[in-house]
């Protein structure tokens, strides 16, 4: 992109006369107020609109080398739709102050639309000629009646005369830090016009134009170099971001001026009239355009990588001089409500290209995307401004959160350490809103858990269950004892069972042994009675040997004795079925006969006989 | 006597310095908790909680394959702490070597389970009670008067019998594992498993620090491994840590 820039003629010291009424046709007039004998300058009778008659006033004092040059100049602008449209007419004489004094220049007038408007007097004061050169600095605007060309004699233009140089604004920086580069011409002679060739390539650097926008016109003013007084003008200025370490070199710019320059060839030549009213100052023919290009020294620039050393974890590369704040609008709120928390970064340094940090928000959060709007202003230190994110979210459930403090860390090259600014916590009270489902009413909003994160499990704490290495039960001896034992335990049971058993059998043997001589006892006794007709007692005597005699005889116990028990049992043993009813036979008989006395002799006789019968018959077979 | 006083005393100290270790992993020092659980192993003394929690301390400080080795020492301890086991994995997932592992017939595969599901100890103690039981079963077959309980006793009896005799082979079986170091973890960052036990021979394929392998045998200072995908191949055998 080319951009040209055009440079008005010197005009050291304009000062806009009157001041501008919104969209009211005005007439403007602006002129040096100090001028030297016979120095040539010029004013501009400026109106915001096209009319007719325009009538200058006398230029009393001064003598009119010219004009007026008419120049006319419209602009359209458009903007959301409403159309502007800017119109202005300038009327230029040129002067030359040939008597010290201060002179007025009166009103200028000029009818636009039907209604005559006037631009203010003004006065110049004429000041006596120092014999400086500075009358040579008056010159023109580039005048329409102006004939350009290219002189005979090729005069040249020195570099001490016209050169571009760029100053930034520090030598050495840090990554991220911003550095300000002006390019500044620097002239003695008038420059008519000036565009830029070709512009520097900025490689390893984040770069913004901050030329100042003056319409047009350059700024400019003057400056002492070495002694010599120029006349400088910013060209541009631009903000530079390194973003690697390094030696980064920034390539020149090269700018093509055409620059007016004074011909001493033609200046003193023979007295011809004809000759010497062309030499008059106002056909400046002895005044040639030059063209010059003109370029910068490249420039190297010492970057610095950040330090690592106490480098904090929240530091993502923000270099300047900031302030951090944060501020959110409600911290009582119901559910799905939305809150709005804002993060406001501001400061000096690359605000445009720093990463705000990002809060955490409770996961129950709906979080939408910050909006992040920056807004940056120029000042002579670079670049400064102000970035917010503001945050949305709207808390889905009821309960008491809590927005952590949000940490910024920025690098600070002035004093090359790192600087964390901490906004508020926020502690969040959310109620439950009136349109959540309350008890009663269950909609399928419920939701998978969400997983935060993930880590190893904690420690085992309490009991450390500590034990020597390498002993293992099974296998050691103590596994071998406790088998040992149990099977021991086993065996002993078996046999102290076993024993019990045998003892037992022993007991029925001795009573079976036994129970005929039991029996022949009571028998014996029951003969006796039976002599003494001792009927009860018979009977009792009777009774027992029997019952006892089969009770021994089949190891019965005498709580379980009955005839019942005597069948089966006798039975179980193959007593043959005619002995076991002969025995309970006799069994009854007795029972009956001893609780229904009053029998006769011969049947307690045929008892006895029975008994002795059966007994010494079931003898034979148990 | 004095033998058990000597014993105890130095569990005590153990027990403070597994004390010390938790408050120290607590409060983040981490290399500080890894010695005290060293020093722990150091007077020969371990369990469960000691590997684990020093697995807990390596993979804070990023050590991934010691804290592999720990989680899988506790394993070897006990194989059905649930705690170990997803430990285990976590930090399996932070090592190079993603290892498939080979499929398993499902009768080898339910033996392992069934032989994690109780620590060798616990297996031991398992096969007593079997026992015990297995002679009840005996007693009740050969002393009941009743056939039911006579024909209960038999049953029950071989049921018993078969627990008693699964729970010695998985006793003895872990006893052994426990005894030999038959596995290790790769320690070196980087490790080339080479077709012979020689520097000049041919790469194989290469794993990376935390891989786990089978130690199949050794000799002279190298180890004949087999990896979980069941490739096989020699490694230095001080490239890794046998457990």
């Amino acid at each position: 992109m080319k951009r040209i820039f055009r440079l008005l003629l010197f005009i050291v010291c304009v000062v806009p006369v009157s001041l501008w009424a919104q969209d009211d046709p005005r007439l403007t007039v602006s002129t040096k107020k100090q001028v030297v004998v016979g120095e040539r300058f010029q004013i501009v009778f400026e109106a915001n609109a096209e009319g007719r008659n325009f009538t200058a006033p006398s230029f009393q004092g001064f003598n009119v080398l010219g004009g007026p040059f008419t120049s006319t100049s419209s602009s359209i602008q458009m903007i959301n739709g409403s159309v502007t449209r800017t119109t202005s007419v300038s009327y230029t004489y040129a002067l030359q102050a040939y008597q010290e004094g201060t002179y007025t220049i009166g009103a200028a007038s000029l009818t636009v639309h039907g209604n005559k408007v006037s631009s203010q007097p003004v006065e110049v004061k004429v000041l006596p000629d120092d014999g400086s050169g500075s009358s040579d600095s008056g010159g023109y605007a580039g005048g329409g009646t102006q004939e350009q060309h290219q002189s005979t004699s090729d005069p040249q233009v020195s570099g001490k005369d016209l050169f571009l140089k760029v100053i930034p604004s520090k030598k050495s920086a840090y990554i991220g830090e911003q550095v300000v580069l002006t390019y500044k011409l620097y002239t003695k002679v008038p420059v008519s016009s000036l565009s830029v060739e070709k512009a520097p390539t900025y490689a390893g650097f984040w770069t913004k134009d901050i030329t100042e926008n003056t319409g047009g016109s350059l700024r400019q003013s003057s400056e002492i170099i070495n002694g010599i007084e120029y006349t400088s003008a910013e060209i541009q200025k631009v903000v530079i971001v390194p973003q690697r370490s390094g030696t980064l070199t920034v390539d020149p710019m090269t700018i093509e001026c055409i620059a007016q320059v004074r011909t001493e060839s033609s200046r003193r030549r023979s007295n011809d009239p004809f000759e010497s009213f062309f030499n008059d100052p106002f056909f400046n023919r002895n005044y040639v355009n030059v063209q010059k290009d003109l370029s910068t020294q490249p420039f190297n620039l010492e970057v610095k990588n950040i330090p690592v050393t106490g480098k904090p974890d929240s530091f993502a590369g923000a270099v300047g001089n900031y302030t951090f704040k944060s501020d959110i609008d409600k911290t009582q709120l119901s559910t799905n409500e939305a809150i709005a928390l804002t993060l406001t970064v501001s400061g000096t340094g690359n605000i445009e290209l720093l990463q705000m940090p990002e809060p955490v928000f409770p996961p129950d959060f709906e979080v939408y995307d910050p909006k992040i709007t920056t807004s940056t202003n120029v000042t002579a230190q670079g670049l400064s401004g102000t970035k917010k994110a503001e945050y949305l979210v709207i808390p889905r459930r009821a309960g008491t959160f809590t927005i952590p403090q949000v940490e910024f860390t920025y690098f600070n090259p002035a004093t090359a350490s790192y600087q964390t600014l901490t906004s508020e916590s926020y502690t969040l009270s959310v109620e439950k809103g009136k349109d959540d489902p309350e008890g009663g009413v269950f909609t399928s909003n419920q939701e998978g858990i969400k997983y935060l994160g993930s880590d190893v499990r904690h420690i085992m704490t309490g009991d450390a269950k500590l034990r020597s290495m390498n002993t293992v039960f099974f296998g050691s001896p103590a596994y071998y004892v406790a088998l040992l034992v149990l099977l021991l335990l086993f065996v002993i049971m078996l046999f102290v069972l076993k024993k019990r058993e045998e003892m037992a059998k022993d007991t029925a043997a001795s009573r079976n042994r036994k129970a005929d001589k039991v029996a022949r006892g009571r028998l014996k006794r029951a003969a006796q009675y039976l002599k003494a007709k001792d009927q009860d007692k018979f009977y009792v005597e009777m009774s027992q040997a029997l019952w006892g005699y089969i009770a021994d005889k089949l190891g019965i116990e005498r709580s379980k004795l009955s005839m019942d028990t005597v069948s089966e049992t006798m039975k179980e043993k193959n007593v043959p079925d005619e002995l076991t009813q002969q025995f309970i036979d006799t069994l009854n008989s007795c029972e009956f006969a001893r609780f229904a006395p009053g029998s006769a002799e011969e049947k307690m006789d045929d008892l006895f006989q029975r008994g002795i019968d059966v007994i010494s018959k079931a003898e034979k077979v148990l | 006597m004095a033998f058990f006083a000597l014993t105890g005393r130095a569990q005590e100290t153990a027990d403070q310095w597994f004390e010390q270790a938790n408050a120290a992993y607590n409060a983040a020092s981490y290399d500080t908790a890894v010695m005290l659980y060293e020093k722990i192993l150091a007077s020969d003394m371990e369990s469960v909680p000691v590997y684990y929690n020093m697995g807990n301390a390596y993979y804070k400080m990023r050590e991934y394959p010691m804290a592999i080795w720990c989680y899988e020492k506790a394993l070897k301890l006990d194989p059905s702490n649930d705690d170990v086991q997803t430990n285990l994995a976590i930090a399996n997932l932070a090592i190079v070597d993603k290892m498939e592992p080979m499929p398993e017939p499902f009768y080898v595969k339910g033996w392992r389970n069934m032989r994690a599901m109780l620590s060798g100890d616990h297996w031991a103690w398992c096969s007593i009670v079997a026992f015990a039981l297995l002679l009840v079963a005996l007693f009740l077959f050969l002393r009941a008067r009743r056939v039911g309980l006579r024909k209960l006793g038999f049953f029950s009896g071989l049921v018993f019998l078969v627990i008693f005799g699964l729970s010695v082979v998985f006793a003895a079986q872990l006893k052994r594992s426990s005894e030999t170091q038959d596995q290790a973890i790769v320690m070196a960052p980087t490790v080339t498993v080479k077709s012979a036990p020689k520097e000049e021979s041919i790469d194989l394929f290469v794993l990376h620090e935390g891989a786990k392998v089978a130690i199949l045998e050794g000799s002279n200072g190298w180890n004949k491994v087999r990896i979980a995908n069941g490739s096989v191949g020699w490694l230095e055998a001080d490239k890794m840590r046998p457990f």
